[in-house]
């Protein structure tokens, strides 16, 4: 079953990133399929609904556990940030305080790659932000604020 | 989740964190002074300092500190301030010291090789042993001209010329005597790689048997060659500490060194048990106990030469009854940017006096 979950995912991803304009080429390559899979995919064909409807819930879980889940079925930290990136509707804005002393816990922890270091400060961009506020609770000083826009 | 792994090997501590970066502290325990600056500078309580009196007076085998894996989250504010080296933070296989955006302590010695004339000052006082200087003399004979005669009909072999001569350089060959050969000495032998010239075997010699002249004071010393000396100036900077003593002491201005730490080191005499632990323990020699000058005189418990002070604190730490303060009124350090790293070197100003642990108060 995870399998036909995480078509699901991909289903939803390929669709919504063709939606916003990106090529099928680009698209396979991100996510990893081949490119008459993603064609199929667009065009509605080899999904059963049940996987749809079930991915379509997991990506409307917390963002935390959304990202999870995905991760544990792509086991592709690559492919995840593509697939939560693209799927995630909210949008969060990362702050970080002066206390931050850059051990860059925040930086090993992000699957999404959103955070780095720049002089000895944690730096997280919001377009990859994905909420899930593990960073957060990492963080040793209590330094990482994680707004909901 | 990403861990930390810890690796000890003998009293040296390495922990390891592999994700997005490679990160590793390593501590090495013979460079380590037992100062207790990363201790105080470690925004995760994760550093404590070891029983360093006790291991300085030999007591205790153990390694001045100890860092909890646990707590560590391998940030490298210690090892930016540790004024010997002996944590270093690694990322990506670059030591941090090497990386621009950490904070550096500026400490230094520059010797100027050419002005050392090997006098072997700097050897003597460097109390790390970290300067070593070797040299090569030139041969005595080479700076000495002059003639040596001994008339050895005359001679007596009396041997006050042997007993006299300060090089060294003339002898009789002993002989013992029996009936067939009564001569007490077979030889007089005069060595001239020894002979300095002097004069006084002939000055001493009652029978007037021996002749010397010096050729080099009448006639100048254009004859001879110049004295020349050779040598090398080692310098490991691994062991320097910066404490100063060789700048101070050479006569020929070789050493420009420069400290990590500005501040004040003060001593409370009354306070003082004359327990000698920080005598033990600071890396620079500035503390000793002073000898009265004179009988009867009383003077000061414990002497300190501030010059060679980096006030790292070490044996403030150490005092078991708190008789000494280390203020560290400066920090020689590269520009921070960091909010949060401005803040930490600027904490190490502040006096701390924490209470001993319980292996520094003699588990009492």
């Amino acid at each position: 079953m995870p399998k036909h979950i995480l078509s699901g995912l991909n289903y939803l991803a390929a669709i919504t990133l063709r939606r916003e304009g990106y090529l099928q080429k680009d698209i396979a390559k991100w996510l990893g399929m081949d490119r008459s899979t993603v064609s199929h995919y667009i065009n509605g064909r080899n999904i059963s609904l049940d996987s749809i409807e079930t991915a379509e819930t997991i990506s409307k879980f917390c963002p935390h556990d959304f990202l999870q889940m995905t991760n544990v079925l792509t086991k592709d930290t690559g492919k995840t940030r593509i697939i939560v990136k693209t799927l995630m509707k909210r949008k969060f804005n990362p702050k970080i305080k002066d206390s931050c002393i850059g051990c860059g816990l925040c930086v090993d922890t992000c699957l999404m790659k959103a955070a780095e270091l720049n002089n000895l400060k944690a730096q997280i961009d919001s377009n990859w932000c994905c909420g899930c506020r593990m960073c957060e609770s990492r963080c040793p000083t209590n330094s990482i604020e994680i707004l909901e826009v | 989740m990403v861990t930390n792994i810890k690796a000890t090997e003998d009293k040296n501590v390495s922990i390891k964190r592999e994700a997005e970066e490679k990160r590793e502290l390593c501590f090495k325990d013979e460079k380590c002074i037992g100062c207790g600056i990363c201790e105080q500078i470690c925004p995760l309580e994760a550093i404590e300092l070891g029983p360093v009196g006790a291991i300085v007076r030999g007591e205790v085998d153990a390694s001045k500190i100890s860092i909890d894996e646990n707590k560590c989250v391998l940030c490298g504010m210690c090892s930016v301030v540790c004024p010997v080296e002996a944590l270093d933070l690694i990322i990506d296989g670059k030591q941090i010291k090497e990386i621009e955006e950490y904070p550096k302590l500026i400490r230094s010695i520059t010797p100027e090789y050419d002005y050392c004339v090997y006098c072997g000052a700097c050897d003597t006082v460097c109390p790390q042993d970290a300067i070593k200087v070797m040299r090569q003399l030139p041969e005595r004979a080479k700076l000495v001209t002059g003639e040596i005669e001994v008339d050895k009909d005359k001679c007596i072999s009396c041997g006050m010329c042997e007993d006299m001569c300060p090089a060294e350089a003339i002898y009789l060959v002993k002989n013992i005597p029996t009936s067939s050969n009564f001569e007490i000495a077979s030889d007089i032998v005069v060595d001239k790689d020894k002979c300095v010239y002097c004069g006084i075997c002939k000055r001493i010699c009652p029978e007037d048997a021996i002749k010397v002249v010096c050729k080099v004071c009448p006639y100048g010393e254009y004859e001879i060659e110049e004295a020349e000396v050779k040598g090398d100036l080692i310098l490991n900077e691994d062991l320097c500490v910066n404490c100063g003593w060789c700048q101070e002491t050479c006569p020929k201005d070789v050493f420009v060194v420069e400290k990590p730490f500005e501040g004040e080191l003060i001593i409370d005499q009354e306070a003082c048990q004359g327990c000698k632990t920080c005598i033990e323990v600071c890396p620079c020699n500035v503390l000793s106990f002073p000898k009265p000058s004179e009988p009867g005189e009383i003077a000061d418990k414990l002497y300190k030469d501030e010059k060679y002070c980096i006030y790292c604190g070490a044996c403030q730490n150490v005092c078991p009854v708190s008789a000494i303060e280390v203020k560290r009124s400066g920090m020689n350090i590269t520009p921070i940017k960091s909010k949060a790293w401005q803040k930490a070197v600027e904490s190490l100003k502040e006096t701390l006096h924490k209470p001993k642990t319980k292996a520094e108060s003699g588990g009492k």
